[in-house]
């Protein structure tokens, strides 16, 4: 090469590395924009297995063969992606949520039905299945450049297993304890694997019986209870005909249940805070309807009567058939009162299960009962709180015939009044922890009887030596076992 | 409209010179702290009272009069006067 000619060659030669790196970027953005349309073919599967469609949707096969594999427990992912090499495959992705659940990418050309065919012939796998794409109503269809550009929450998910994208997620020991602030990592109630199966549905309705909720804090509003045209407004004899748009305000006998404490507020939002919005925290359940009823004023304290004409509220819409299952009870005393305890029961009969707060005077609830949690009932669940250690919170009462279940109740963060986020603790906010992974359950077996709901949360808990002898499970609650997902 | 722990001082004395039937200068405050409470109610429920089950951060008041000590419990929102008389008050 001359001199003369170097500027020239020195041209040419930034221009095709500059071209080159152009085309490897643009590769990898394929690249990128194939993995996310995978995930958004994923997030269609996952939906449609949440919610079934009325009538079965035209599946097309991917453009390039992939398949959802789950290997057999045991098997590390090096062997996985050394058997999946073997076949002359590619380890497309790997489903955090769900152990040993890959995403296969064919790279032989065969059908993705061949290729799971092939996979299901392996004692090493349990199930293989086509990555069909569900196909959208024609009018719903999605350009590819519409996939690419939306901000989906779900698409957000899928990058990062089931962790949801809510901001404040990470300070939510009780679903993901992460061992921060002198916690135990893992001491949870092991949501974000539960997530994997179930997220929650609108169809099932939570009776959050307190002092009213906030239903326009922005990460709760989506999920409040809103009367169905179907079902006429609410008529009581005494207080006639009551427009109950949201619930019931039993303390001032009208259709609002605005809270001004912000308790009721909190609890909801342990409940059912809208997962996956981009916006403050994650409730156990990321959709769900929240029915706010109001019984306690400001000050945080109501009458028994209140309670009782709330709960028979609550009775009269599921008999108008309102789908409400579940009645979060975050409050008490030591005051028995056979009246409130009829009406639970009647509750009970009508298939809502009554979830109660222990209580919070470090007691032993044997001894010194507390109620409603107290009533011995067969859809009555008694709740102890435990602190982010699993050990059982320096305020809980316990009681190894009379409280049931312990639950994550120490520095819970929720929503508060003004839009805003508090912690707080108390077998207050226990208590709809265990009211949200019940309407976890319901949204995937909405047949459950009470009985057999309140069997499932029991048995389905983590034993933990700090509870034995202080609850009659001996155990914290575990949502994703009380989906069906281990 | 909150309370200030000052104004809530302030409160349980009147209320206990006017229970009493003397005047408040004869009401010595023993003194005041702040503490959680185990709900709502700040551990002082009254009669056929539901409250919430939160730990609940506010104040106890302890006055003295006559050599007698009475114990008042406050939050921003609320006074209430402990085991007076064996009875729990709300003002």
């Amino acid at each position: 090469m001359n001199r003369q000619s170097f500027p020239g060659h020195l041209a040419l030669a930034l221009t095709f590395i500059m071209v080159a790196a152009f085309a490897g970027q643009m590769r990898r953005v394929q690249h990128s924009q194939q993995q996310r349309l995978s995930a958004c073919r994923l997030t269609a599967m996952k939906r449609d297995a949440a919610h079934p469609p009325a009538a079965p949707r035209a599946a097309r096969a991917p453009q390039s063969a992939e398949v959802i594999v789950r290997f057999r427990a045991g098997l590390s992912f090096d062997t996985i992606r050394a058997l999946v090499a073997r076949l002359n495959d590619r380890v497309e992705d790997r489903i955090e949520a769900v152990s040993n659940q890959i995403i296969v990418a064919d790279e032989d050309g065969l059908s993705a039905e061949a290729v799971a065919a092939e996979y299901g012939t392996l004692a090493e796998v349990e199930y293989a299945e086509p990555n069909f794409t569900i196909s959208l109503d024609p009018s719903e269809d999605l350009r590819f450049d519409d996939v690419l550009n939306q901000d989906h929450g779900d698409l957000d998910l899928l990058d990062e297993g089931v962790t949801p994208n809510d901001p404040m997620f990470g300070d939510q020991w009780a679903l993901e304890n992460r061992g921060d602030r002198d916690g135990k990592a893992k001491a949870d109630i092991s949501a974000v694997r539960a997530w994997s199966k179930t997220k929650g549905t609108r169809k099932v309705v939570v009776a959050v019986l307190d002092s009213g909720v906030d239903y326009t804090h922005p990460d709760l509003a989506a999920n409040i209870w809103l009367r169905p045209q179907s079902v006429a407004a609410y008529s009581d004899e005494q207080l006639g005909i009551i427009d109950d748009v949201h619930g019931f305000n039993a303390a001032d006998d009208n259709g609002d249940p605005m809270d001004q404490n912000g308790h009721g507020t909190h609890c909801a939002g342990i409940v059912g805070a809208e997962g996956g919005n981009d916006i403050g925290i994650a409730g156990v359940n990321w959709q769900v309807e929240i029915m706010p009823l109001k019984f306690m004023s400001a000050g945080g304290f109501g009458t028994t009567k209140d309670a009782i004409q709330a709960i028979n509220y609550v009775i009269d819409r599921k008999r108008a058939g309102v789908n409400v299952r579940v009645i979060s009870a975050s409050w008490g005393s030591r005051m028995k009162s056979k009246a409130l305890e009829d009406v639970i029961r009647k509750a009970g009969d009508e298939g809502i299960l009554f979830v109660a707060a222990s209580g919070n005077a470090s007691a032993d609830a044997d001894r010194a009962p507390h109620y409603p949690s107290g009533y011995n009932l067969p859809n009555v669940l008694s709740v102890a709180a435990l602190n982010r250690r699993d050990e059982l919170a320096s305020f809980s009462n316990y009681g190894a015939k009379s409280v049931h279940i312990a639950a994550p109740g120490a520095e819970i963060l929720s929503t508060w009044l003004g839009g805003e986020y508090e912690e707080h603790s108390g077998t207050s906010m226990a208590t709809p922890v265990v009211s949200g992974v019940a309407g976890l359950v319901l949204s995937g077996e909405p047949k459950l009887t009470v009985k057999q709901l309140r069997e499932r949360l029991l048995q389905s808990v983590d034993k933990l030596d700090s509870l034995s002898g202080k609850v009659v499970s001996g155990g914290r609650i575990n949502a994703a076992r009380a989906v069906g997902v281990d | 409209m909150a309370m200030t722990k000052e104004e809530a001082a302030q409160r349980a004395r009147a209320d206990l010179a006017s229970r009493l039937g003397i005047p408040e200068a004869e009401i010595t405050e023993d003194g005041v702290e702040s503490i959680d409470f185990p709900d709502m109610a700040l551990g002082a429920p009254v009669d056929d009272e539901m409250s919430g089950a939160m730990i609940s951060s506010g104040w106890r008041i302890r006055l003295k009069a006559h050599e007698e000590a009475y114990e008042y419990r406050a939050d921003r929102r609320q006074i209430r006067l402990f085991n007076f008389k064996g009875a729990n008050y709300r003002l």
